[in-house]
């Protein structure tokens, strides 16, 4: 088809009637706009919007379609035509008349400055429209383009589309012949056979010879789809009844697809749509059908559909089917017993029990050294060590729940202090214990907020760094050797290590002649009353905050450390241990008292030598790889009298344990070391609990209780007794 | 002998596209710039289809089909209307007129050859 020539006229005949549009516009402003001089206005837009729209020539048709809309208002009178609505359209005109230059030019799209202003019209034209400054779609084209077809040779005769029509009695008075609709389905597929309705015909006084009475039932063999068989009809489809029913190997295609269909949610309706079987004007039909019923009786859209006609029942089951299967996969999902955690904390205090109680008859059984005991006890234990790691698996849940609550966190915080930061979430399904999981959002929300208010820069100052506008927090989640790892990071400026130095030398925090490690550092931002922000936020830098997130965390038994980098960003990463019921301890003997030590917390066993121990009158700390090791003597803090001197087990050796905590050593010094121990830990009741070092018990597999040392409060306690308070120097 | 189509649209370019796009698919066309020019157009000759704009100068596409569904011999001609979809007052205005098939513009050539073809056969 060669438009060129057409191409020709259209531009000529722009330029006509924009020059037209032009004078008419101008006359408006000399006098008021009579509705002929309006209509010629709009006429002029219309045109020319419809012959671009022929020559596929987008950017104008998408322009004046705008234009168009605003003088259809003005022309019904919605809108009055003003000096400054005038001068709107005056620059339209040229908008136009430059658009279709550039057509002209023979250039494909117009150029950035054309498009911006453009737009730019189109905005204030909106205006006038009612509409928000937007992209203006452009009007679709509702007629639908047949199809391709490609025969198929070999097809069932019975396999094929069935069409039923059922002519309206003015069809021929609207200019319709039915004839020529089967003539142009016929250019879609064969059809087969027709059959001719004609129960309608009236006795012959009454037959009109201008009207229809006929109906056809056509048997029609195609590949094409339904929405291309309905559009053959386009045009009688409000005056005719048409059902078109899917040819039985459709049915078996149909089938398929739902069955395949996605795992989703979805109305019965639309199943029927997306595999084909439906239009979506029969499914309204369908609707509006249902709701017309719904008065008298409720009668689910499925049955609807199949006494319309419009789908087999075939295909209706397999979408209902299709929908129950998606129900039961949902419910799958949450087919989760809710459980009062009292109940299952009854339990892991009962395998707790069951350990130690195993523990006790494997002792029992080796004292015996009868092997088929032996060999029952030892099948015993290893029941009981994965009945153990079982209930404790009961208790572990996804941090996610709690990382998603930040999302919103995020959000809002950021609109409050004017900073675009976007949260990444990552390891949301690592697993750990419900407990830990629900103390530990305070702390990381304080630790989030921290990071938005004081690590993420200004907008400016991002962009002076050339980082992107956006600032990014980002919450991981990980299992690392037993322990599990929350990181909560920012690409903010880092912690300003000078800072933070001097604000605590200020604070009398650490001496002036300090010598701490980059890591000591930046740990002092959680220690009491400190905090460096010059400006007191609404969110932090009131110097409580932090010091409460580490308190919380080593609650936990968990750990805080802090990674920074000027400029890049900076890590805070809590570690917690999985869970708080079972920990691995460390088992040392005082005495006759046994205790456990939290075994990360270990770092190493040294002997207390005679020379050390001579010297213990004048000091309580030893010169470990030339490091000052202060001790603490566990006999002397816990008053444990020498009674085991008196049964003879005491050898006279003493050995230190040497743990770490909050970043410095301290020794602690027993009698004996026994080694690693799965320690059940059992809360200690209440009336111990303002002793101070002593965080829970543990019962042996003897039987005897085993007391578990809290490192933490045991240092504090023992710098609270000393007169001068012992210097915690740093390793 | 192939059906003739009356075009009526006020715009030249238009209605040679269509005619084109027409002439391609085996029909015979005539064109006419607005309604009173396609009535006398419609005047000795046998026209099988009409293709009309709805707004034009002198006489606007409504009023022509009103008038040709007076005319005896064009009683059941179908008559294809051309609209906008902002139109929709005009569509419904022109159904009650009996012109029942409307193509939305902008269109395509092939989507208006594809939209006759439904109506009538070369």
């Amino acid at each position: 088809m060669n438009l060129d020539a057409a191409l020709q006229t259209f531009l000529v005949e722009s330029r006509e009637l924009l020059e037209d549009m032009e004078s008419r516009l101008l006359q408006t402003e000399s006098e008021a706009a009579d509705a002929d001089t309006i209509n010629a206005i709009f006429r002029a837009a219309h045109t020319i919007k419809g012959s671009a729209g022929l020559f596929g020539l987008d950017d104008v048709v998408k322009f004046t379609h705008v234009v168009e809309s605003v003088l259809d208002k003005v022309r019904d009178g919605n809108v009055p035509l003003d000096s400054n609505l005038a001068d709107i359209f005056l620059e339209s005109c040229d908008q136009i008349s430059a658009l279709v230059d550039n057509v002209a030019n023979g250039n494909d799209a117009p150029d950035a400055a054309l498009e911006q202003k453009g737009s730019g019209l189109i905005d204030r034209l909106n205006v006038y429209l009612g509409v928000a400054p937007q992209a203006v779609a452009v009007a679709a084209p509702t007629v639908v383009a047949a199809p391709e077809i490609e025969r198929s040779g070999i097809v069932a005769d019975t396999d094929n589309w069935h069409i039923s029509l059922r002519f309206g009695t003015d069809v021929f008075r609207n200019g319709m012949d039915p004839l020529a609709f089967m003539r142009y389905l016929r250019t879609l597929g064969e059809i087969v056979a027709v059959s001719t309705i004609s129960d309608a015909l009236p006795a012959f006084d009454a037959f009109d010879a201008e009207s229809c009475y006929l109906g056809f039932e056509i048997n029609f063999k195609s590949d094409v789809d339904k929405a291309a068989i309905e559009g053959v009809f386009e045009f009688v489809r409000e005056d005719a009844r048409i059902t078109i029913l899917s040819p039985r190997s459709c049915i078996a295609d149909y089938i398929e697809l739902i069955r395949n269909l996605p795992e989703e949610e979805m109305l019965l309706g639309d199943i029927l749509i997306k595999c084909g079987t439906l239009s979506e004007q029969e499914l309204n039909v369908g609707l509006n059908a249902q709701a017309e019923l719904a008065e008298e009786i409720s009668l689910p859209l499925g049955s609807i559909l199949i006494g319309n006609g419009a789908v087999q029942a075939d295909v209706v089951e397999a979408a209902v089917e299709k929908q129950q299967q998606v129900k039961d996969a949902k419910n799958k999902q949450q087919r989760l017993i809710r459980i009062d955690a009292d109940k299952l904390d009854h339990l892991i205090g009962l395998i707790g029990e069951l350990v130690i109680a195993g523990a006790g008859a494997n002792l029992i059984a080796k004292r015996s050294a009868i092997s088929e005991m032996l060999e029952a006890g030892e099948l015993m234990g290893n029941l009981i060590e994965e009945v153990r790691d079982t209930a404790l698996s009961i208790r572990m849940v996804q941090i996610g729940e709690t990382f998603s609550r930040f999302q919103r966190v995020v959000r809002d915080v950021s609109k409050e202090i004017g900073k675009d930061i976007g949260l990444i979430i990552n390891g949301a399904e690592t697993e750990l214990d419900k407990t830990v999981v629900e103390k530990i959002g305070d702390p990381l929300m304080h630790l989030v907020r921290n990071s938005m208010d004081h690590g993420i820069e200004k907008a400016e100052v991002r962009a002076e760094r050339g980082k992107p506008l956006q600032g990014t927090i980002e919450l991981n989640a990980f299992h690392d050797s037993g322990s599990i790892v929350i990181e909560v990071s920012d690409d903010g400026g880092g912690l300003n290590k000078d800072r933070i130095l001097s604000k605590a030398i200020e604070k009398g925090i650490v001496p002036a002649n300090h010598n701490l490690s980059d890591p000591e550092i930046y740990k002092l931002i959680f220690a009491a009353g400190f905090s460096t922000a010059e400006q007191v936020t609404n969110l932090s830098g009131r110097g409580v905050g932090m010091d409460v997130v580490r308190q919380n965390i080593e609650a936990l038994r968990g750990t805080i450390s802090i990674a920074s980098e000027m400029g890049v960003g900076s890590t805070m990463s809590i570690r917690l241990p999985l869970t708080l019921a079972i920990i691995d301890g460390f088992l040392v003997q005082v005495g006759r008292s046994a205790f456990v030590i939290p075994l990360d917390m270990v770092v190493e066993c040294i002997e207390l030598n005679t020379n050390d121990r001579d010297q213990e009158q004048l000091r309580n700390y030893i010169n470990l790889r030339g490091e000052v090791l202060p001790y603490i003597r566990l006999r002397e803090f816990f008053e444990i009298g020498k009674e085991s001197e008196i049964d003879g087990r005491f050898d006279g050796r003493e050995n230190i344990v040497v743990v770490r905590y909050a970043g410095v050593k301290v020794g602690i010094v027993v009698d004996t070391l026994h080694g690693e121990f799965q320690t059940v830990i059992k809360p200690m009741g209440k009336i111990f609990s303002h002793i101070r070092g002593i965080g829970g018990s543990t019962i042996l597999a003897t039987g005897e209780v085993a007391l578990i040392i809290d490192i933490r409060s045991l240092i504090e306690k023992v710098q609270a007794n000393e007169p001068q308070p012992l210097q915690l120097l740093n390793e | 002998m192939a059906k003739t189509i009356l075009i009526v649209d006020d715009s030249a370019s238009l209605r040679q596209v269509v005619a084109i796009a027409l002439k391609g698919g085996g029909y015979d066309v005539i064109e006419a710039c607005d309604g009173v020019d396609a009535l006398s157009k419609l005047n000795g000759v046998k026209v099988h289809l009409i293709i009309s704009d709805v707004n034009m100068p002198n006489m606007d596409g409504i009023t022509l089909v009103k008038e040709v569904k007076k005319l005896p011999n064009y009683k059941f001609t179908p008559i294809i209307m051309l609209t906008t979809e902002s139109q929709e007052g005009k569509k419904q205005e022109g159904q009650a007129a009996g012109a029942k098939a409307w193509v939305v513009k902008p269109f395509k050539p092939e989507q208006m050859l594809s939209a006759v073809s439904k109506l009538i056969l070369p």
